[in-house]
Order: structure tokens, then sequence, then C-alpha cells
């Protein structure tokens, strides 16, 4: 069949082959010799069990090195490394029951320690298997390659896990400043088997986490003072040691391993900023509760939205805590006002340009100006009420005058254009006076001036020792802001004070009298309720005798009492003590009263003194039952206590009850229930009488033919229940019976 | 018993007294024909009202804020006459009413 051509092209091949094994030896010496060489190599090469207790074959490394020489010269090495790693691939089966094993051991005691035997264990088969370094790096590329996708795949899944707590635990030790050599060597371990590329993304999300916890643990809560500064010293002096082993490997000198962790550095920065400025996020109402001193912590939001894009995030949070915790019923006022304040000026921080400071406020200054006290709470906090140590108004800052939104100046070299994110109706606020900005809430200050207008005259009116110089002082200051026309009626308000008690000191001097009277240019004052009262007795004549002085000093004017404004202090002298007392108008009338004659009606008392409310009459009359200078001895009936009397327990709520309420004096549900019960207490009594003992469910059955009778038997069992505290039934055995 | 007053903090208005006792009941109060402002307001020019803006009484009864009626009869048209009647205008004497019925309580 075979032609003589292809037969001898065979020969030829034969002969090719023959002489490249035999290397012109003599006979078949040189194929002898290559055999034995062969034998030599592939035996030391062969990867042997660690797990064999038979102490290995030493072997001369020289005859090895010739015979890879012999090899080698045969052009036989890529046959040899093929067989090399056949056998290898024969042998995986090692490295795989060697995973096995201590996986399973892992997963039994999920000890990272066993992870890092198991590191340790294949670093150590790498190593035996390895063909020496003679053979070239190709050879060992092919090796490492090989043996490390075996590996590869034949780590399970729960591998990431312990590596990963191994990992995390270097990073620990670092962080504890306790340097353990061990690690360097499991580092090394690590970048032999090459486990750190494959594992780079875990090895990162460590230090994400690490750095992540650090940060919410020593930044949560802590406000004072920025921590930015010292974050980054804690990167620096924690996190950049452990990064120099998985991301500057191979660094020979600084510069080097700095230029390797680049990379990997920046993103370690940036995942700090972040989980800052999310922890600041989140905690961003109550760092607003705390200012100011929560300054350090809007430094470091500040810093960190300038590298984080979190703007967004931080409006949204904001609002969503804000409508949350502030703007809802339960909240004060001036809580809102003071927490927005407090935002304004915090914002103003994190975001000068206010972009923030706007999209935040808007829902706030909307839900106030739904508040029907707003404008109060602003005015009070304007003047400064006294009672509240943190008024809206820094005292430190300059007062000025309310700022006018104002156009945009185009042709001002240092315009800029509006922030990026800034919404179609953004307004920039360029003014930094918080006031201004709060009476912005409202279209018009008309409404501030006349609140504010009857706050001044409250006040005014309040104050007992003519001494106005702090209400003096306010209304400077609130002229500068709202202009000097604006407040022109409060001046005249503080100038009839000081006139009245200059007119005052003259009819004093006239002619003493125990009235000081504050004498008001109506028309200037806010509207004052009106009253046709009429002071009985000695008021009325000092009244009369002190208008008659008025008349004399100033001939052309006379004077309109407003009898039911003001204070009297007042003595009172009676049989067995002596009492004094401060109180408005109509209780010293009333008392007035009682001086003429013991025992008074409702009724009568108000008929003396003109146009009063019952339930205000009611009211003052309850003013003297609390001192125990009245009596109510039956309802609407008054009685002087000449002398003293001891309270009787039942009759002080009865005369409370009409003080209670400022309304008619209407009867409450449960009064009114229980005046019903009274009817059925008649049929209770006459079923008790004719059949003894009832249980109540008896008693309640025969309740229900009574006519409109709707009550429960909870109820009936209250009313019962009250009925024998009153000693009027017993009951024994759940059987109810009349008496004791 | 006996009631002793201490001290009473009582709050009055002032009232011109222009002898019409009407007046000083009713609550509105009159205004002065030229400004239109009560009297016991301030005639325009004025900030403070009382005694720094008083009334000028004339012979024919009317009542002015003085300023308004001085004014008026700065001008060439007042012919010098009490802008109500067209009366010449003559300033009346302060009507002195008896104080005691000056009161009202």
């Amino acid at each position: 069949m075979a032609s003589s051509a292809v037969r001898a092209q065979v020969a030829a091949k034969w002969q090719e082959s023959f002489n490249r094994l035999n290397r012109n030896e003599p006979g078949i010496s040189g194929l002898l010799a290559f055999s034995e060489a062969w034998t030599l190599a592939t035996e030391f090469l062969r990867p042997r069990d660690l797990n064999d207790p038979t102490p290995r074959k030493q072997y001369d490394l020289n005859q090895v090195r010739v015979a890879f020489g012999v090899i080698g010269e045969c052009r036989r090495l890529p046959v040899m490394m093929e067989v090399f790693l056949e056998d290898m691939r024969k042998s995986q089966h090692l490295i795989t029951r060697e995973v096995e094993v201590h996986m399973a051991l892992y997963e039994s005691n999920s000890d990272p320690e066993s992870i890092r035997t198991l590191v340790y264990r294949l670093v150590e088969w790498y190593d035996t298997w390895k063909p020496t370094t003679d053979l070239g790096s190709t050879i060992i590329s092919a090796y490492t390659l090989a043996f490390q996708t075996h590996l590869f795949s034949v780590l399970p899944p729960s591998f990431a896990r312990g590596i990963k707590a191994l990992i995390s635990a270097t990073l620990e030790r670092i962080i504890c400043q306790s340097q353990d050599p061990q690690d360097r060597v499991l580092w090394q371990a690590f970048d032999t088997l090459s486990l750190i590329d494959r594992y780079e993304t875990l090895i990162a999300s460590i230090g994400y986490e690490i750095i992540e916890s650090h940060v919410k643990e020593t930044c949560a809560g802590k406000w004072a003072e920025p921590m930015l500064g010292t974050l980054r010293t804690w990167m620096i002096d924690k996190i950049v040691p452990w990064m120099l082993y998985p991301f500057a490997r191979g660094a020979t000198n600084a510069d080097e391993a700095k230029t390797m962790m680049q990379g990997v550095g920046s993103r370690f920065d940036f995942h700090m900023h972040k989980t800052l400025c999310t922890l600041r996020t989140n905690e961003m109402f109550d760092i607003i509760v705390d200012f100011p001193d929560s300054t350090g912590a809007l430094q470091d939001l500040k810093e960190c939205l300038a590298r984080v894009d979190q703007r967004a995030d931080l409006v949204h949070a904001l609002r969503r805590a804000i409508n949350k915790r502030l703007l809802h019923p339960g909240a004060d006022t001036k809580d809102i006002l003071t927490q927005y304040v407090s935002t304004i000026k915090c914002l103003r921080i994190v975001d000068p340009p206010g972009v923030l400071l706007f999209k935040v406020a808007d829902p706030i200054r909307r839900y106030l100006r739904d508040r029907p006290d707003t404008i109060r709470c602003i005015v009070a906090s304007l003047v400064g009420d006294g009672e509240s140590e943190d008024s809206l108004v820094d005292e430190n800052e300059p007062i000025q005058p309310l700022q006018q939104p104002e156009m945009e100046n185009y042709s001002d070299p240092d315009w800029n254009p509006e922030p990026i994110d800034a919404g179609p109706d953004f307004r920039a606020s360029k003014s930094s006076d918080i006031i201004s900005t709060i009476v912005s809430i409202y279209d018009t200050k008309d409404l501030f001036v006349k609140e504010l207008q009857v706050l001044l005259a409250q006040r005014l009116l309040a104050v007992k020792d003519g001494n106005i110089d702090r209400e003096r002082r306010n209304v400077e200051i609130l002229k500068i802001r709202f202009g000097e026309a604006a407040l022109q009626v409060c001046e005249v308000m503080l100038r009839d004070m000081t006139d009245s008690r200059r007119i005052d000191q003259h009819v004093q001097s006239q002619k003493a009298s125990q009235m000081h009277p504050t004498i008001i240019s109506r028309h200037f004052w806010p509207a004052l309720e009106s009253s046709d009262m009429v002071m009985p007795g000695q008021f009325q004549i000092l009244q009369e005798q002190y208008a008659k002085e008025f008349s004399v000093f100033k001939p052309d004017k006379v004077l309109r009492w407003l009898p039911h404004l003001g204070r009297v202090h007042l003595q009172l002298e009676l049989d067995d003590r002596t009492l004094e007392a401060d109180v408005p108008p109509l209780e010293a009338a009333f008392i007035e009263l009682f001086s003429e004659n013991d025992i008074w009606t409702v009724d009568e008392l108000v008929l003396r003194v003109g146009s009063v409310t019952r339930t205000a009459a009611i009211k003052a009359l309850a003013t003297w039952v609390d001192m125990h200078v009245l009596k109510e001895d039956s309802e609407g009936v008054f009685r002087l206590l000449n002398v003293a009397e001891g309270p009787t327990p039942e009759s002080r709520p009865q005369i409370l009850k009409p003080v209670a309420g400022e309304l008619p004096p209407v009867m409450s549900v449960q009064q009114q229930q229980a005046e019903q019960m009274k009817i059925y207490w008649k049929f209770i009594e006459g079923m008790l009488t004719n059949l003894g003992s009832l249980p109540l469910d008896r008693i309640q059955t025969m309740l229900k033919f009574a006519p409109g009778y709707d009550r429960t038997v909870e109820q009936l069992g209250g009313f019962m229940e009250a009925a024998r505290r009153e000693g009027l039934v017993s009951v024994k055995d759940g059987m109810w019976r009349l008496g004791k | 018993m006996k009631v002793h007053i201490k001290h009473w903090s009582a709050v009055a208005q002032w009232r011109w007294n222009t002898g019409n006792t009407a007046h000083d009941q009713d609550d509105e109060g009159d205004v002065c024909g030229i400004c239109r402002v009560p009297y016991e307001g301030c005639c325009p020019s004025c900030k403070m009202p009382g005694d720094d803006c008083p009334l000028i009484w004339g012979e024919c009864s009317h009542v002015f804020h003085m300023h308004c009626l001085l004014k008026w009869l700065g001008t060439a048209a007042s012919k010098q006459q009490c802008p109500m009647d067209r009366r010449a205008w003559v300033t009346a004497e302060r009507k002195a009413n008896d104080p005691s019925s000056t009161t009202v309580s």
C-alpha cells in the first residue's frame, strides 16, 4: 500500500528523531542517556503526597540539572512539561482532599485559624510541587496557573467567609497596635496563592466595613468637634499600614507604594466621607436641635457634601424628619420657630448659598403661616419675653432693618449664577438676618406691628412699678427693624405711660390718693374690651376725686375710666384676721359690696356692678372663696366669713365646678347621668324593699322595664358600688340588699 | 369687715372736654372737621396726641385741631372764616365747665 516515497519519508523522520535523541552519540548510548535523564527528571518533578510518610528521596541537584540539560538539548522540555502537568492533574485529588478536610473543620468551628492552617498548607503543597526555577519561567507560570485553576475550582464558597474573617483579624490587630509578625507571612502566603487578586473586592469590603463601623462608633452623636480630622488621622495610622499588605505588595519604596495605593486609597477616603455624610444626614434633625453645640458636625457635613453628592439626600431626610417630628399639632409654635431658626443657622454653615435651606425651609414656612399663633410667638420673641432664655434673636447679632428681597444685580462683577441644584423658584437670600427671614414668612409686616402693639399694651398695663425702660428699649430695637413710622403708635403708648406718671405725681401732690391710674390715648392703643362696670363704694369716690384733680390739672381734658382693667391691692380687716390681696377690679368691687352686707346672691352682685357676665362674677367670687373670705352657702348665695371657717370637704368642689369652665354653666355629661340615675334609684330601692336581696343582672333586667333606661350592667354596677360607699346598700356574694 | 385700698393701678382714657357730654358717651368720638381725624387723635402733621396737638374752640361752637385750623386760616381762601359755617373765626375763651360734671365713670 504505502508507496516507497512514504516509506522513505517515515524513515527520514525516524532517523531525524533518533538523531535528535541520540545526539550523535555512538550507538544508542545517547538514547540511553536521554532515557535515564527523562526518568530522573520526571521522577524529580512528580508531585508527591505531603502526607506520604516516606521521607523524600534526596536528589543530587547537579544530576537533576544535567538531566534537564539533556532533555533540553533534545528539545523534549515541552513534552516533559506536559507530562508533569498531567502528573499534577492526577495528584490534584490530594489538594482537593486537603481543602475539604480543612473546610469541614472550619465549617464546624468557624475558627478562621483553620483557614490560616489551610492557606499555609496549600502554600506548602504549592512549593513542594513547584518545578525548579532552572526550568525557566514558562513552566513555572504554567504550573502556577494549573495549580490555581484547580485550587479555585475546589474552594467552597465558605472559604470566602473564612478568609474575610482572617483578614479582618489582621486589620484589627493593626488597629490595636499589636503587630503580629505572622501577618506578614500570611499575606505572603496569600500572595503566593494569588488569593489577593482573586479576593480583592472582598478585601476592599473589609476596609469599607471597618471604616463604616469606626465612623459610626466614634462619630455618632458626637457633634461638638469636627471629626473629619481625627478620622483622617485614624485612616493614616490604621488603615494605610494594613493596606500596604494587599494593595502595595511588591512596592520597593514609599513613593511606589503610594502610587499603587492611590486608587484604593481614594476609594476608602471617599467611603469614609460618605459614611460620615450619611450618618450626619440621618442625625441632622438632632444636630439642629443641639445647635450651637453641634457646630463641629456641621463643618464636617459641609466638607463631606463637597466630596459626596448627597445634598438631595440631606434635604429629603431632613424634610422627612421635620415633617415627622416638628410639623404636627403636638409641637409648640415656639419650638417650631426655635427649630426653624436653628435650621437657618445650621444650613447656612453647611451650605452658604442657601439652596438647601430654601428647600428645607419651605414646608416649615408654609406650616407656620397656617398656625394662628405664629405671629404672636415671633413678636414675643422679638421683644424677648424674659421667660425664655433662648430667644430667637441672637443678642450679639447687630440689629438691622428688615431686608427686602433685592433684585439680582447682573452688572455686579462678583455675580454668580444660582447653584446647580437650585429650583426654579429659588430666591437667594443674601441676608443673614434671621428676623428678616422669619418676618418674610408673611407677605406683610403690618401684621407684626399690630400684634406688637397688642403685646406692648398688655405688658405696659401689667407694669406695676412704672418702670418701662425695658419696653422702651424693645420699642427702640424694633424701630430699627420695622422702621420709625410703623412703630409711631407704640411711641405714643410709651409716652402715655410717662405722662401718666407725671400727672399722677402732680395729682398726688395736690391730694394724695391710693389711686395711680394709667391714662391712655385712645385710638393709639389696641382696642381694649370695653365694659360698663361701675365700681361701688369707696372705689367710686376715689375715681371721682381723682378725675376732679385731673380736670383741675388739665382743664380741657376729662377722664373716662376703664374700671375693668388694672389691679387693686387691698387690705381686708375681718373680725379675726387681716389679709392682703392683689386682685382684679371686679374682685375688689365684690368685696367692697360685702363690706356693706354679709350675704349676697350672685345676681344681686352683678346688678350692683353693672354689666359683667355671670361666669366672670362667679370666677371673681371663687377667688375670694379660695382665700376663705367668702363661702357659698347654697348655690349662688355667698356669705362673708367674718370669722374663719375651715373648708368643709363637700363645699369646695361645688364651688370650684363653675369656675373650672369659662363657658356658661352647663352640666357635664357625668352630672347629667348621675341626675338621671337618681330617678332609677327609686326603682331600685323599691325592688330591694319588696324582694329582699337581688343579684345585679336581676336588677338590670327589671330596670329595663323602666322608661328610658339605657344603662349597661357595668354602669349599673358602678352606680350600685357608689351607693354602697354611701351606705345605702350592701352586697354579699353578689346579692345586693338595702342598708348595712 | 373693712376694706382698705392700698394701691389701685387703674386705667383710664382721656378725652377732650368739648363740653359736649353726648360726645363723651359716644364711643366713636367726634372728628375734626378739617382732617377728619378724631379729636383724641392727632392732626396729620403731628405725631403725638394730647397736649402736643391741642384743640381750638371757636365762638361758633366748632372745634378743630388747632394745627389744622391755623393751617386753614393761613391760606388766602379761608378769609379768616370758620370752615364749617363761614362765620368769621373767633377763638373762644376756654369754656370752663363745672369740674364735677366732667367725670365720666
